[in-house]
């Protein structure tokens, strides 16, 4: 048996993941960036019965001067949905590249605080020297590198205090225990955080990282970090042109995280018209001029929702040792306001009548959905190995 | 009141609270008292605030925990949200309050910033405001990619400049795209922002369309001629600390009017918000004791001896709470970065000369002083008395409301909403009813100040 549940994730940004969404659509910039229309997206997803939603962001936008690539920060986004929600995890998508590490920490603390446990955060990385006119910085040039030393000291302030560091002790008056707050003290290549962060450890300990393959470097051992290099991201998310390219892919991204999903683009029939149909459209409505294209890198499923539920099945069902191809996918939606009805209706039904996926439980924690252990404290000299001596 | 004559016989009191994110005056060991991080206690405060018709809601910031004498600092409440993200969170379950962040300019990306302002903005459907503080300590800075970079003579030179690139691209969108559908147009394209001086390098075609108040409002806190000027030049709303002395309010608004008259705006273009606390009770007397009560217990033996050691520079921990000042001068010339910027440089052995002689004069002991020391904010009284002082505030023109630090959460705002807002309200001070959704119109403020000609106010 698996031993986590088959993730189904989705990404919920703006009128869609292709370019063109916008376009198609017709949506205006006021349509694209309403808390309403967002609020109403999300719980679809989470009536639908899908374990995240991701939300897609950049600091530029994908067409520059156009009012309808308007885009709102994803951090406040997925807060914003936190409270309308209760089970669905919410997972913004924070470069690594060019924010200041202690406040994406801060931040994404805070948003699995207000989300009671349901936030992830998909550590990307921003290629274009654009982005780094606009923050007014040099191009940063080993992107992976930069993103290792960001996870790592964002996974250290999470830590940095205990769960139970708020004590309230009447009697001497402290409110806080200071042996159980920790300075990071980290030094990376390019950057240094002395800590403690100013927001308490998340209630997950830790919120569930993902990235795609290759963005982030793995660990490196180093004097002040002696012991197994950790592994710093989660949930690795692949690409491939064919399926079993992406499943070889996902084979090799589990020797280097927990879980290892398939990104997976989808333009499904709808209204009348087929997948291809719907392709052909947007490409032809892609706007001049736009900066990232429909990322070819990921799996493409074009075509009928009964296609769909078969490829997710066959991702999903164990092979005869036992071990699923794949830990889950997710979806990037042509349009979501085309694609998410369908997979509502047609395709995450039918994966769950088969007991092939589960809605994620009211409550329940985003690593509990994923089938992810809560992890211990890195500076808890409590340590269940220290407990057991006790 | 002769001395204060009513200049403004129709004014009306505005609230806003303050939800203390680092403190001491946050009776925490009260049965009473909740959790201090718990969203639930956000909740409560501000379904509360909405429930008595406030004005807006605040958040503050600080970018590392406090430390005494090398050690973080384990006596005050700590252990804050990220403001932009708990407030976006607090958006969707709020339809009418305002939603005020406080953020740094030194130590965050012009860029960046003003698009998570301008994204808390649209949400809220045009409630968000930006608490503009600045830093410039290194031993902040310890927790940035720059470090302490920034030379202390430049931080309000900074926060202008990150200011002025906010407001570029808040009016980068054209007209329309983020209000209301069939509002208006959403033609146009996008402006491109371009900014090159001696602080800043910045190019970038912003994302965030417009919310219904056009740009969040500003408010600012700095008490200094320069910090005054800023607000002068800049804000909606000072956040003053001039709440406890009506004439020094009043020399206050009359400083804050005049600046602003130079600063070429109308005079009452900047409302004045002082932070206060209020307790009400039964009776006079009954007020005065829980008045006391509070006071007492905000400053505990630990927390007075750690306020005076900080001064002396010295762990006093040993000393007795109600004994009598150290004999001796303090060991340190000026206070560090540890305890935040607001006292940041001050001299101990003039604080030290102070506190000495009021302590001889009033015969206090340690825990008394500072417990005196704190006593001077806000009003206290029955119902019906803080709301008349409240009214004479507003309409002397002091002020043009009151940004409450409850002294305890989540219940603290109870008495002020149940009791002493229905007074205000019956001496018609005081709304029945929120008459817009957006914090520029809640407060009577203009357009912002980059689109006077372009636009009127929400």
């Amino acid at each position: 048996m698996p031993s986590s549940p088959f993730f189904v994730g989705l990404d919920a940004d703006g009128a869609g993941a292709h370019p063109a969404a916008a376009a198609v659509t017709g949506l205006s910039g006021a349509d694209l960036v309403s808390g309403a229309r967002l609020a109403r997206t999300v719980r679809q997803a989470e009536n639908a019965g899908l374990t995240f939603v991701s939300f897609a962001d950049a600091l530029l936008p994908a067409v520059p001067g156009s009012p309808a690539a308007a885009r709102l920060d994803s951090v406040t986004r997925a807060a914003f949905v936190s409270r309308t929600t209760t089970a669905i995890g919410l997972v913004p998508q924070v470069p690594t590249t060019y924010p200041e590490p202690f406040h994406v920490a801060a931040q994404l603390a805070s948003l699995d605080i207000a989300a009671a446990g349901r936030g992830g955060w998909v550590a990307s990385v921003t290629r274009d020297a654009a982005t780094a006119d606009a923050y007014g910085r040099a191009v940063v040039g080993d992107l992976a590198r930069e993103a290792r030393d960001v996870v790592q000291v964002v996974r250290d302030l999470w830590d940095s205090w205990e769960d139970d560091a708020v004590v309230r002790d009447v009697a001497t008056g402290r409110y806080i225990d200071r042996d159980r707050l920790h300075y990071v003290d980290f030094v990376g290549e390019s950057f240094s955080v002395k800590g403690p962060l100013i927001t308490p450890r998340p209630p997950q300990g830790q919120l569930v990282v993902l990235a795609a393959d290759g963005d982030v470097a793995p660990a490196v051992g180093s004097p002040a970090r002696p012991g197994p290099a950790e592994q710093l991201v989660d949930v690795t998310l692949v690409g491939g042109a064919g399926v079993s390219t992406a499943i070889g892919n996902a084979a090799a991204a589990r020797e280097r995280s927990p879980l290892a999903g398939i990104n997976i683009e989808v333009v499904l029939d709808a209204g009348g018209r087929t997948g291809a149909e719907r392709l052909a459209e947007l490409r032809a409505s892609t706007p001049a001029g736009v900066r990232s294209t429909w990322d070819t890198r990921a799996l493409q499923h074009v075509g009928s929702a009964a296609g769909l539920v078969q490829l997710l099945t066959d991702l999903a069902t164990p092979g005869p040792d036992g071990h699923r191809p794949v830990d889950g996918v997710r979806l990037l939606p042509a349009v979501l306001d085309v694609d998410l009805p369908v997979l509502a209706r047609d395709v995450l039904p039918t994966l769950r009548a088969a007991r092939l996926v589960a809605a994620p439980r009211p409550g329940a924690t985003l690593r509990e959905s994923l089938g992810l252990p809560r992890p211990a404290n890195r500076y808890d000299v409590r340590a269940p190995a220290a407990a057991v001596s006790v | 009141m002769t001395e204060f004559p009513i200049t403004r016989p129709h004014a009306q009191v505005h609230f806003g609270v303050f939800f203390q994110g680092v403190n001491h005056t946050t009776v925490w060991s009260d049965p009473e008292s909740g959790s201090q991080t718990d969203f639930a206690t956000f909740e409560r405060v501000i379904r509360t605030a909405e429930r008595g018709l406030f004005d807006a809601f605040f958040l503050g910031e600080g970018l590392r925990l406090r430390e005494s004498r090398g050690a973080l600092h384990d006596l005050d409440v700590v252990g804050r949200p990220d403001a932009i993200t708990q407030l976006a969170a607090l958006a969707a379950i709020t339809t009418h309050i305002g939603l005020v962040a406080t953020q740094n300019t030194t130590y965050s990306d012009p860029a960046e910033l003003a698009r998570r302002l301008q994204s808390l903005d649209v949400l809220s459907g045009g409630r968000a405001a930006w608490n503009v503080v600045t830093t410039d300590n290194a031993w902040t800075g310890a927790n940035f990619r720059r470090g302490g970079y920034l030379d202390h003579a430049l931080r309000y030179e900074r926060a202008q400049g990150q200011l002025n690139i906010a407001r570029q691209i808040w009016d980068a969108f054209p007209d329309g795209t983020g209000a209301p559908a069939g509002s208006g147009s959403s033609d146009g394209t996008v402006a491109h922002v371009s900014e090159h001086s001696a602080l800043f390098e910045v190019e970038l075609d912003p994302t965030t369309p417009r919310s219904p108040q056009g740009h969040p409002i500003i408010f600012q806190a700095g008490d200094s001629p320069q910090g005054r000027d800023f607000a002068a030049a800049n804000a909606d709303v000072i956040f003053s600390r001039h709440g406890s002395v009506l004439a020094d309010a009043l020399e206050f608004a009359a400083d804050v009017r005049r600046r602003a008259v130079a600063a070429g705006r109308p005079e009452d273009d900047v409302k004045i918000f002082p932070g206060t606390g209020i307790i009400v009770g039964d009776t006079p007397a009954d007020a005065e004791e829980r008045a006391r009560w509070v006071r007492w217990n905000q400053v505990t033996p630990a927390t007075a001896l750690s306020i005076v050691g900080n001064i002396w520079g010295e762990d006093l921990s040993g000393y007795d709470p109600d004994g009598p000042l150290p004999a001796h001068d303090p060991v340190v010339e000026e206070l560090g970065g540890e305890r935040g910027s607001s006292t940041t440089g001050a001299r101990t052995r003039e604080i030290a000369a102070q506190w000495r002689a009021l302590a001889e004069a009033e015969h206090l002991s340690i825990r008394e002083l500072v417990i005196r020391n704190n006593s001077e904010r806000g009003f206290q009284g029955t119902p019906t008395s803080v709301a008349e002082d409240l009214i004479r505030w507003v309409r002397t023109g002091a002020v043009d409301g009151f940004n409450i630090s409850p002294w305890i959460v989540p219940s603290g705002l109870d008495d002020i909403v149940d009791r002493v807002v229905p007074e205000l309200q019956e001496r018609g001070a005081y709304p029945t009813s929120y008459t817009g959704t957006t914090l520029r119109h809640h407060l009577g403020l203009r357009a912002p100040l980059t689109r006077r000609t372009a636009v009127g106010a929400a």
